[in-house]
């Protein structure tokens, strides 16, 4: 009986080194792949603001718009189709809904909207669909997945047709929801959104200087850092989390791994919404540029993290939450443009690319 | 998965108390509680079973669950703590006001009628006292065949330092018989304080002896199969569907036809027993 006890929670740790001058370096797929970014937070150390063209970054990053109880018939009409999802590459996510409590709805920008539904949902809607892949003995949860660039979910086809009558007249699924669009394709939108409660919000940028950190010393040739004690200073960091484990303190007991150092300042940055994964990509430029004059200390780390509610993870594979819903990747730059990428998903998701 | 529900909180007559712990339930994002009147019937007195308070005197506004969009939904639930066999009346009127029916038994012989005869949702494991009998495979098995499951609270773990002692002795023998197969995990809370998150019922389910994933269908699950079983047996398996008529007295009912009535009960999935 106790077996169960000593096991941690199951988690997925991918580690990966490569460098950007590797042709065959397979980050940009791995950072495209994961669609709904929910905070980008960033380390730099030995440096007390940001650099001018990242915040130049941040604050071209696209905003993005949150429709209030969102009738989600209206994604499958003719002319947002049109619009949005065939010339547009427009994405959103259900806003608001638990993954393991209720329905939720993800429209990935290459055009398939997944929803996934409670039995009693389901069965209602009367569409065809799969039972999840994390059904404990019953199924209770499964998902329904179409293709809107399909030919047979061409409007006027029948299970279009299907679709839209159960979603109109037999499950009235209203969401909040999250729609992110391309830049230039706001203006379409705006048509589509006055017929709902809408709001616009651009990415929250929050900033921190620290003073008097122990970071551990981390350099691109050797395996100095074990992954899941750097990944776990590195939340402590952004948590602000202190890891001086002074005897005094009964609040914390992380230490910062060894061989460690000590910095003067570091800054820490994050940004939260719903980015798109060519906004991360941006910031990893950038971020590389600034890596390629003599710093202080030659590394910097961004870590991005998936939405917890989300019914997609990377690459649109199903995902859940059992006890955490954590899917995130952590990507350590070095100045002669090698890189450390961790990426990680907790017990309810499929292995990382 | 489902919602997470607690189909225990216990019933007081103030109704302060009440609304701080139904707004508690919702802010810990409970979907679902039940609130719970004991009925404990004695030999030398006649005691009446309680009427349950309609929910809109409890609390005037139902709270919306933490991180959803919805009013946290509120049932009335009876538990009869039986120590002998008349105790409890197969259909009975009064049961009629409650959602949900449970039954504590405190004898062996008890415990086997309730599992295999008592037309009952819930039967509660006590958790105050060291079991009196062991559980034998057969009843439970039974039980679980016709849907019924078993409930253990944790809040008499949180008060008392002995009774944490016996509810994790009891509930370890409880998994060991039933495999951790429907068992609801539930908090008798009385105050506020008492109440604990879903996911912190879910790690608690663990230490019980349950699965990772057992534990959390303990929570969310297994708790809507109960609550689609009482309503299956209040309706007779879901053919006739008997509503109260708000313009006559109380005590009257009206049953309306089978055709009438299947629209809102057919749409319901059916109540979920061993596979």
């Amino acid at each position: 009986m106790f077996g169960d006890l000593e096991r941690t929670p199951r988690t997925l740790l991918v580690c990966e080194r490569s460098s950007f001058l590797d042709e065959k370096n397979r980050l940009s797929s791995q950072v495209e792949q994961l669609h709904f970014n929910y905070k980008v937070s960033m380390l730099l150390p030995e440096c007390s603001s940001a650099p001018s063209h990242l915040e130049a970054v941040f604050n071209s990053i696209n905003s993005f718009y949150l429709i209030r109880k969102l009738p989600i018939h209206e994604l499958l009409d003719k002319h947002f189709l049109e619009t949005a999802v065939h010339q547009g590459r427009v994405s959103g996510l259900s806003y608001g809904t638990r993954i393991d409590e209720d329905n939720c709805v993800a429209l990935m920008p290459n055009g398939h909207l997944s929803l996934s539904l409670d039995k009693d949902s389901f069965e209602v809607l009367g569409v065809e669909g799969k039972p999840s892949r994390f059904n404990q003995r019953t199924n209770s949860r499964f998902v329904v997945s179409v293709d809107l660039t399909d030919s047979s979910m061409a409007p006027g086809g029948r299970g279009y047709q299907r679709l839209v009558t159960g979603l109109k007249s037999r499950l009235q699924l209203k969401t909040d929801f999250l729609l992110s669009h391309p830049p230039g394709c706001g203006a379409s939108l705006h048509a589509f959104l006055s017929r709902y409660d809408w709001s616009e919000h651009k990415p929250e940028i929050r900033s921190h200087t620290l003073t008097d950190l122990s970071s551990p010393l981390l350099t691109s040739d050797l395996q100095s850092c074990d992954p899941r004690r750097l990944l776990e200073w590195l939340g402590a960091v952004d948590a602000h989390v202190s890891c001086e484990n002074s005897s005094s303190s009964f609040l914390s007991s992380l230490v910062c791994p060894e061989p460690r150092t000590r910095l003067s300042q570091a800054l820490s940055v994050s940004v939260c919404g719903l980015l798109r994964p060519q906004d991360v990509q941006q910031l990893i430029q950038q971020i590389r540029c600034y890596l390629e004059q003599p710093r202080l200390e030659n590394w910097v780390s961004l870590t991005v993290h998936g939405f917890v509610d989300s019914p997609v993870s990377w690459g649109g594979e199903e995902h859940g939450v059992l006890r955490g819903g954590d899917n995130f990747y952590s990507l350590l730059m070095f100045h002669d443009h090698t890189y450390q990428l961790h990426l990680a998903t907790g017990a309810h998701d499929t292995c990382p690319p | 998965m489902s919602v997470f529900m607690d189909l225990n909180v216990s019933f007081s007559a103030e109704r302060s108390r009440m609304t701080k712990l139904i707004e508690a339930a919702a802010h810990l994002g409970f979907s679902t509680v039940a609130i719970n009147y004991v009925f404990e019937p004695m030999a030398k007195k006649k005691l009446e079973i309680p009427m349950p308070t309609p929910v809109k005197e409890l609390i005037d506004q139902l709270p919306v669950v933490q991180g959803r969009s919805r009013p946290i939904r509120v049932l009335n639930r009876l538990t009869v703590v039986m120590s002998d066999s008349s105790h409890f009346r197969p259909n009975a009127t009064e049961y009629r006001g409650f959602d949900l029916l449970a039954v504590q038994p405190t004898t062996e012989k008890l415990f086997h009628a309730a599992c295999m005869l008592y037309d009952v949702d819930i039967i509660c494991i006590s958790v105050t006292e060291k079991l009196p009998f062991f559980f034998k495979r057969a009843p439970v098995n039974g039980a679980m065949d016709r849907g019924v499951v078993f409930e253990v609270s944790y809040s008499a773990a949180i008060r008392d330092s002995t009774r944490r002692r016996y509810t994790i002795a009891n509930a370890v023998s409880l998994m060991e018989s039933c495999k951790g197969k429907n068992v609801i995990l539930s908090s008798a809370a009385e105050k506020p304080l008492e109440l604990r998150g879903p996911y912190d019922i879910t790690n608690l389910g663990l230490l019980f002896g349950l699965s990772e994933g057992d534990a959390k269908e303990a929570v969310s699950s297994t708790c809507r199969s109960v609550v689609l079983h009482a309503e299956s047996r209040k309706s007779a398996s879901g053919i006739i569907y008997t509503m109260k008529t708000c313009s006559e007295s109380s005590s009257q009912q009206e049953a309306l036809a089978a055709d009438l009535g299947e629209a809102p009960a057919a749409k319901r999935a059916k109540p979920h027993l061993t596979q």
